[in-house]
């Protein structure tokens, strides 16, 4: 209380007046899910009455009941989790591994305008080989196992992280950097300090961006050659015409991305608090 | 420390002194003199205001001057010494721009700390010597909050707690009140004067605001055009407290300073006035 009388009572009243904006928030978020509920459903009735009328498009499209006859099942038998688990390790380690050496390369690219330059276009090269294109290649170096999932994975995640990184370091504001040099900075501490933090929202731009490409490298790598995982499930049912069964581990794939969407977005709110304040 | 002269000497060099300084910028193949043939010297304790035209250079120099660009001749000593080959700032300087600079995933406390961290100050020292300067400007209370949080002369005033907090004896200012308003401008000024006084530091303020330059500094330097030299040097005797911002614009002499300066500017005035001279003869160059 006796704060109010010193500099804090700006704080102190800032929290406040945060509350009903935040309610606001709440109010027009609950708005948005409920017309994006009403939109789903509105589609998957639509065609649940479509495929009911004819048997030829509950043949070609598959109906949402079917989907969900096979989800239950697959769950319920564990076929689906195991499947998803699978992907979800390929994926979760591609990705990982493909972000984390991107970026160390991209940020240390930072460091050397002359190294940067010399290996442009070899980047420029690698990043527009089409992925599938070396998947022969890997399963002949990595096996058909969890390796190759694991290294088309990489592939597709690496040059990706490796360009967003490094345009971020590249953004650093020279006039911020000439302020670190008056206060005395070296230049490993102009990169610790100013360089890997401001760069950090690329990197997460990056980051939300390769969970699409590491879940397409991993399932591309099933789709090659695999007994088990969700490019293997769509891949096998979609040869034996069984529609509602490649919905169902699309199903599946959609759930891993947002899965893997959603802890990235925890990660960077964790990692960047002072991004609420913006 | 290292900057000082190992020899005694009779007259102690002055803390920066700059002689013949020149620098030219290449832009597309062509050579844009920038800086012409400058010289002056800061002495200690002193505050030294400089104007000029828009695009003269005076940023450059100010750059030129802590090593941050290099010059292409001329000579620039702090406290006697040349700067070091390798283009690194002296230490002992405080830079301070229009912009603040701050950092967003700083708070204020960490922002102001951030020259002590890269001196490698103990933490404890850093962090009572940040905290008191914050006091000192107004901002108790404020050291938790984020960049984003904190109003415009809020933050130039957590960007000049950074600047002073390694006690630099040599601040080197690029006008960094200009986007501030009127009222807090006086403010940040009186704060600035009376801590670079008490702290008997010397300081060097480029500005746009002639009358700030004339009831904050000892002595003010007009610059010409490109490529700019000293053009004219007054020193500021006015009858007031040094910090009395108010009172320097209502001391007797204060109108009569601004109205020879903006005259030295050769500032056109219309369509028919004359241009700086050193601007239109690059411009006939171009
Ligand atoms: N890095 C650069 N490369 C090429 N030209 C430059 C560079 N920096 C500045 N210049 C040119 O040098 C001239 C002087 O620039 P400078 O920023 O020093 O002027 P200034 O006096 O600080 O201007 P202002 O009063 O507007 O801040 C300008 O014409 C500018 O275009
Ligand atoms: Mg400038």
């Amino acid at each position: 209380m006796s704060d109010a009388v010193t500099g804090l009572a700006p704080i102190a009243g800032k929290s406040q007046n945060a509350l009903p904006r935040d309610g606001a928030r709440l109010r027009s978020g609950a708005l948005v899910l409920l017309v994006q509920i009403v939109l789903l459903a509105a589609l998957l009735t639509v065609w649940e009455w479509q495929t009911r009328l004819s048997p030829q498009s509950a043949f070609l499209f598959g109906s949402p009941s079917a989907i969900g006859r096979f989800l239950w099942q697959g769950l319920a038998d564990g076929t689906l989790l195991r499947d998803a688990g699978v992907t979800a390790l390929e994926t979760g380690l591609g990705f990982l591994i493909g972000n984390l050496v991107g970026t160390l390369a991209g940020l240390s690219l930072w460091y050397s305008t002359f190294v940067s330059r010399v290996v442009q276009p070899f980047i420029v090269a690698i990043g527009s080989i089409p992925i599938i294109a070396l998947a022969p290649i890997i399963i002949i170096w990595f096996g058909t196992g969890l390796a190759s999932k694991v290294a088309m994975s990489t592939l597709s995640v690496v040059v990706v992280a490796l360009v967003t990184s490094y345009k971020g370091a590249l953004g650093v504001d020279p006039d911020q950097i000439n302020l670190l040099r008056t206060l005395g900075a070296r230049k490993p501490q102009i990169f610790a300090k100013l360089v890997v933090p401001s760069s950090l929202a690329d990197i997460f731009a990056g980051l939300k961006l390769t969970v699409g490409f590491a879940l397409i490298g991993a399932i591309v790598g099933e789709f090659m050659s695999s007994s088990v995982g969700l490019g293997h499930a769509i891949f096998q049912a979609g040869s034996l015409y069984a529609i509602p069964k490649v919905f169902a581990a699309l199903v599946g794939t959609i759930a891993l991305a947002l899965v893997l969407t959603f802890l990235v977005g925890r990660a960077e709110r964790m990692l960047m608090p002072w991004r609420d304040h913006l | 420390m290292s900057q000082g002269p190992l020899h005694p000497s009779p007259h102690p060099a002055p803390p920066l002194a700059v002689e013949h300084l020149a620098k030219a910028y290449r832009t597309g193949g062509r050579l844009l003199p920038v800086v012409g043939d400058l010289t002056f010297a800061l002495a200690r304790g002193e505050i030294v205001a400089i104007v000029g035209p828009s695009g003269c250079g005076k940023t450059t120099l100010l750059n030129a001057v802590c090593g941050l660009t290099p010059a292409d001749s001329g000579r620039i000593l702090w406290n006697g010494a040349p700067l070091d080959r390798r283009g690194r700032p002296p230490s002992g300087i405080g830079y301070m721009l229009q912009k603040d600079l701050l950092l967003p995933w700083r708070t204020a406390l960490d922002n102001v700390k951030l020259g002590t961290e890269l001196r490698g100050m103990p933490r404890g020292q850093a962090d009572e010597r940040a905290r008191a300067l914050l006091d000192q400007l107004g901002l108790h209370g404020f050291a938790g909050a984020y960049p984003a949080t904190l109003s415009g002369g809020m933050r130039q005033r957590v960007a000049l707690a950074r600047t002073l907090i390694n006690d630099p004896d040599v601040l080197l200012f690029d006008e960094p009140f200009a986007a501030l308003d009127f009222q807090t401008k006086l403010l940040i000024e009186a704060d600035t004067v009376r801590l670079v006084r008490d702290g008997a530091k010397s300081a060097l303020l480029i500005t746009h605001d002639i009358e700030e330059a004339v009831s904050i500094a000892d002595r003010v330097l007009v610059l010409s055009g490109r490529p700019t030299a000293v053009k004219a040097s007054y020193t500021i005797d006015l009858d007031c407290a040094p910090d009395d911002m108010i009172g320097a614009r209502e001391s007797a002499g204060f109108g009569d300073y601004v109205r020879q300066i903006w005259a030295d500017l050769d500032i056109p005035r219309s369509t028919l006035g004359c241009a700086g001279r050193g601007i239109s003869r690059a411009a006939a160059r171009s």
